[in-house]
């Protein structure tokens, strides 16, 4: 007579229990189907990215283009930009394809075929912490995101502190040219990732008054900004003795730049430089440390 | 009536305008600069921008401009002639192709074949624009009559379209930053920046200027037809080999330099012959002139208007002479 | 006109500027039909010969045999005592200048530009042309009366006084040897007989040997002494215009039957055609 009352309440906290249990058992499931499992990206950059936040494993092909992490060199590979091998996308059966903006064509044939598409548009160094959060959320992996965000920001914030208050060098910032010689020099201008790389190292981007992502310069141009220092990016390690004198042979016909006539010729080389992805960070650190040591 | 006196004056004054634009030229630009400072000798080198500027940037880019001008005007004059055919440019027999294939593969593939200061471009482009004269001179010379203008003719077309195929080819292959710097190159760029490649393209210039200067009163000849200009005592084979071969290189020299600058091998050759008529003892030294004066002038252009930022100048020989052709052909109908 | 239009430059120890082809043949390609077949012509010193013969006879092919312009696939062409081929071609220019039948100009020039490019196998490769070019240049022009058309261009002429323009390129060239080809095809009437007679007195005033190839039968017959009639590539019948300009001749060269007698008021012989005839 005392184990009526007792029963009642031990059959809801049963059927409680019972639910919470199904609950967590399921949930992950049903996550699991709302997280891309096969993604395919088309964008160097994003693919870093992907890495970064933890959605690795779900990568099934990259571009042609693709080379970091070391991990997606045994990947497949679907084509780039010019060239994206639709049929060779298709048969991969993916659950997200990430695109550039530009690629309409694709985009199209993607919605034709009923498989979510991740536009990505090129722009400035901040936008790359908003597409990095973004996808993120769109692969699931929203708290990673946020952190492998915050570790970049801290990481930028730190150089903006060290080098605050020191003087900032006018910056000939050089990402093409000829080799061997001073002829269709490209350098960055007063928009873009680099240009916004090349403020927070603490330096002062010679041609920012040119609304121009890249700008080719002419070595009348060069002269007359006079830059104190040339940061110059490449691929690849310029190995020292001839072949750095060869490079440095070059710039030294423009005499009168007090970049060439104090020995501020600098040198940044990886490809990671040239990538808006989460090596930024890494990037603007080298940047910090040759324009400041 | 007195032939030489004529010959004599008109190229005179045409000299004189060419030398005041070359001298004038690099006097001027983007930047203001102080000609007195710039000649200062005083100043070291290192501390003098405005002598820089005037002999680093602008005197090579205006010595280049005014080789490449006027190889290509007269080139464009003596092709024209010999091949009877007022349409006919510097690029028509494969030239250019060849050398633009030759600079596209030293892009592509990182070609390093640069020495004594010249960089592996020119040289490669150089060494492609040989290649295409070597192949269309031989096919027109497989002729058992010696050089035939129309396989001459038939065979740079047809090169043409060849090395554009392959052109576009390795432009597929190649990436994204390598396409551009190609399709950069097609452009056309004078700011050369050193003398090297100056000098080095000299030789071969003086050697094509060589020959034109004993092709004049042929040329007028060929122009009334092969044979007529035979019958009146002129050698066809032989001056049609000298006239294509030496054009040709003027060419392929001019493309190294400062890559496939348009317009230029036809446009001057017909305002020449608007001006002074079609002897071509006025019309080849008078257009070599204006050829010189005009692309230094068109660079001039590219690097002021827009400045800071620089046009190719084949964008402004381009604005110029397909105008000036619409323009022609209406008054002509 | 003075004699100094033609006997300009005395080239010392001038040859007499005998022309003739022996047994010459040509075809255009390697392996089709003989244009000319085993022709052999003899040009002796003044001598003023007309070629006459249908459309494909190998007239004009023959023609540019004489002159040089085509190498004869078999036998050979000596000017003098010299094989033809030997010479350069400013050596043969020098003494043998053609008039062609059509004169396509790719670029516009002046008549009188036109008449000074005849000078140039007697100017050196820098030679600018000297007052004494520009008087024989104009002497030409006078002699085919064409001294007002001097400064216009030549596109801007008639089809007649284009052809008296190249006439007088042609003696421009002050060679003994004229070749001819179709000289008064495009002429009216009127000029036909002032470049009929401006052709003979040149020949017989000024001892200019002449060939002329042409299908004007009536024009042969009047100004040319000697014929050589070409059908089908071959010589049908050569020699003194009143021997070979017969009936007989006239229906196995052109297949038409005709009537040939000497012009009471001319003197020479008239041929008019009456009906076609069956090959």
């Amino acid at each position: 007579m005392t184990k009526r009352p007792n029963t009642k309440a031990t059959k809801v906290t049963k059927a409680f229990l019972l639910a919470l249990l199904l609950f967590v058992v399921f949930v992950p499931f049903v996550l699991a189907f709302q997280r891309p499992q096969r993604i395919i990206s088309l964008v160097p950059a994003l693919t870093e990215m992907l890495y970064a936040v933890g959605a690795g494993p779900q990568v099934v092909a990259v571009s042609s283009y693709d080379e970091y992490p070391p991990e997606v060199k045994a990947l497949p590979r679907v084509g780039a930009l010019l060239d994206p091998d639709t049929e060779r996308i298709i048969a991969l059966k993916p659950d997200l394809v990430i695109t550039y903006g530009s690629q309409v064509d694709l985009q199209a044939q993607m919605k034709r075929a009923i498989i979510p598409t991740f536009d990505y548009r090129h722009a400035g160094l901040a936008h790359i912490l908003v597409t990095m959060t973004e996808l993120g959320v769109r692969t699931g992996h929203g708290a990673e995101a946020e952190q492998a965000v915050a570790a970049i920001e801290a990481r930028l914030a730190a150089v903006r502190a060290r080098v605050a208050g020191k003087r900032r060098p006018k910056t000939l910032l050089v990402f093409s040219r000829e080799p061997k010689t001073l002829r269709n020099i490209y350098v960055s201008g007063g928009r873009g990732f680099l240009h916004d790389m090349l403020e927070i190292a603490g330096g002062d981007d010679v041609f920012k008054d040119l609304d121009k992502e890249s700008v080719q310069v002419s070595t009348e141009t060069i002269l007359a900004r006079a830059p104190d220092v040339i940061l110059e990016l490449r691929p690849e390690e310029i190995p020292l003795g001839q072949p750095m004198q060869d490079e440095l042979a070059s710039w030294s016909r423009l005499a009168s730049v007090p970049a060439v006539r104090n020995k501020q010729v600098l040198f940044i080389s990886g490809h990671a430089v040239t990538v808006p992805g989460p090596r930024v960070a890494e990037s603007v650190e080298r940047m910090a440390k040759a324009l400041h040591p | 009536m007195n032939i030489r006196r004529r010959i004599v004056t008109v190229v005179s004054l045409f000299a004189i305008g060419a030398i005041a634009v070359v001298l004038w030229a690099p006097t001027v630009g983007s930047t203001s600069i102080s000609l007195a400072k710039a000649f200062d000798r005083s100043i070291p080198w290192e501390e003098n921008v405005d002598a820089q500027i005037f002999f680093v940037a602008r005197l090579p880019r205006v010595l280049s401009g005014a080789i490449v001008g006027a190889a290509l005007a007269a080139a464009g004059v003596v092709l024209q002639a010999m091949l009877r055919n007022p349409l006919a440019t510097p690029f028509t027999l494969g030239v250019s192709a060849g050398g633009a294939l030759g600079a596209m593969l030293a892009i592509a593939f990182g070609l390093e074949v640069g020495m004594m200061g010249v960089s592996s471009i020119p040289i490669a482009s150089f060494a492609g624009s040989l290649l295409a004269i070597g192949i269309v001179y031989w096919l027109a010379s497989s002729q058992k009559r010696g050089l035939s203008t129309n396989v001459l003719l038939l065979a740079g077309v047809t090169l043409n379209s060849f090395f554009s195929a392959v052109i576009l080819f390795v432009q597929y292959m190649s990436d994204f930053t390598q396409s551009f710097r190609t399709v950069r190159w097609l452009m056309g760029d004078l700011d050369v920046g050193n003398y090297s490649p100056i000098i080095a393209a000299l030789p071969f210039i003086v050697v094509a200027f060589g020959v034109f200067a004993v092709l004049p009163r042929t040329l007028n000849l060929l122009t009334l037809g092969e044979d007529v200009a035979a019958a009146r005592g002129v050698e066809v084979v032989r001056a049609q080999r000298l006239a294509f071969l030496s054009a040709s290189l003027a060419t392929g020299a001019a493309v190294s330099l400062g890559g496939p600058i348009g317009f230029i091998g036809i446009v001057v050759p017909h305002l020449v012959r608007l001006m002074v008529g079609s002897d071509h003892r006025i019309v080849l030294p008078a257009a070599t002139l204006f050829g010189a004066a005009f692309t230094v002038g068109c660079d001039l252009a590219a690097r002021t208007i827009m400045a800071p930022l620089e046009l190719p100048v084949g964008i402004i020989t381009a604005l110029i002479g397909g105008p000036f052709f619409l323009w022609l052909l209406v008054k002509k109908s | 006109m003075g004699k100094s239009l033609i006997q300009a430059r005395e080239t010392p120890g001038r040859r007499r500027a005998v022309l003739s082809a022996e047994q010459v043949s040509f075809r255009y390609a390697p392996d089709g039909p003989l244009v000319v077949d085993g022709v052999s012509v003899r040009l002796a010193e003044g001598a003023l010969v007309g070629i006459l013969g249908p459309n494909g006879s190998g007239k004009t092919t023959l023609l540019r045999l004489l002159s040089g312009t085509r190498r004869p696939s078999s036998g050979r062409v000596m000017l003098g005592d010299q094989p033809l081929d030997r010479l350069s071609r400013r050596d043969v220019a020098r003494r043998i200048a053609v008039v062609p039948q059509e004169t396509e100009l790719a670029f516009e020039y002046s008549a009188i530009e036109i008449v000074l490019m005849g000078r140039h196998p007697h100017l050196g490769v820098f030679t600018v042309e000297g007052p004494e070019d520009i008087r024989i240049a104009r002497d030409a022009l006078a002699a085919t009366g064409t001294t007002h058309l001097a400064d216009r261009p030549f596109h801007e002429l008639s089809g007649g006084e284009k052809q008296r323009i190249v006439i007088a390129a042609a003696l421009a060239q002050s060679a003994a040897l004229l070749l001819l080809d179709e000289p008064t095809a495009s002429l009216d009437l009127g000029y036909q007989l002032e470049v009929s007679s401006l052709l003979r007195r040149l020949n017989q005033d000024h001892g200019v040997t002449m060939a002329i190839s042409t299908h004007d039968l009536n024009l042969a017959a009047a100004i040319c002494r000697e014929l050589i009639l070409m059908r089908d590539g071959r010589v049908l019948a050569a020699g003194p215009t009143e021997e070979v300009l017969t009936p007989e001749n006239v229906r196995r060269l052109y297949d038409v039957e005709a009537d040939v007698h000497v012009h009471s008021e001319t003197g020479h012989l008239t041929v008019v055609p009456v009906r076609r005839v069956a090959r």
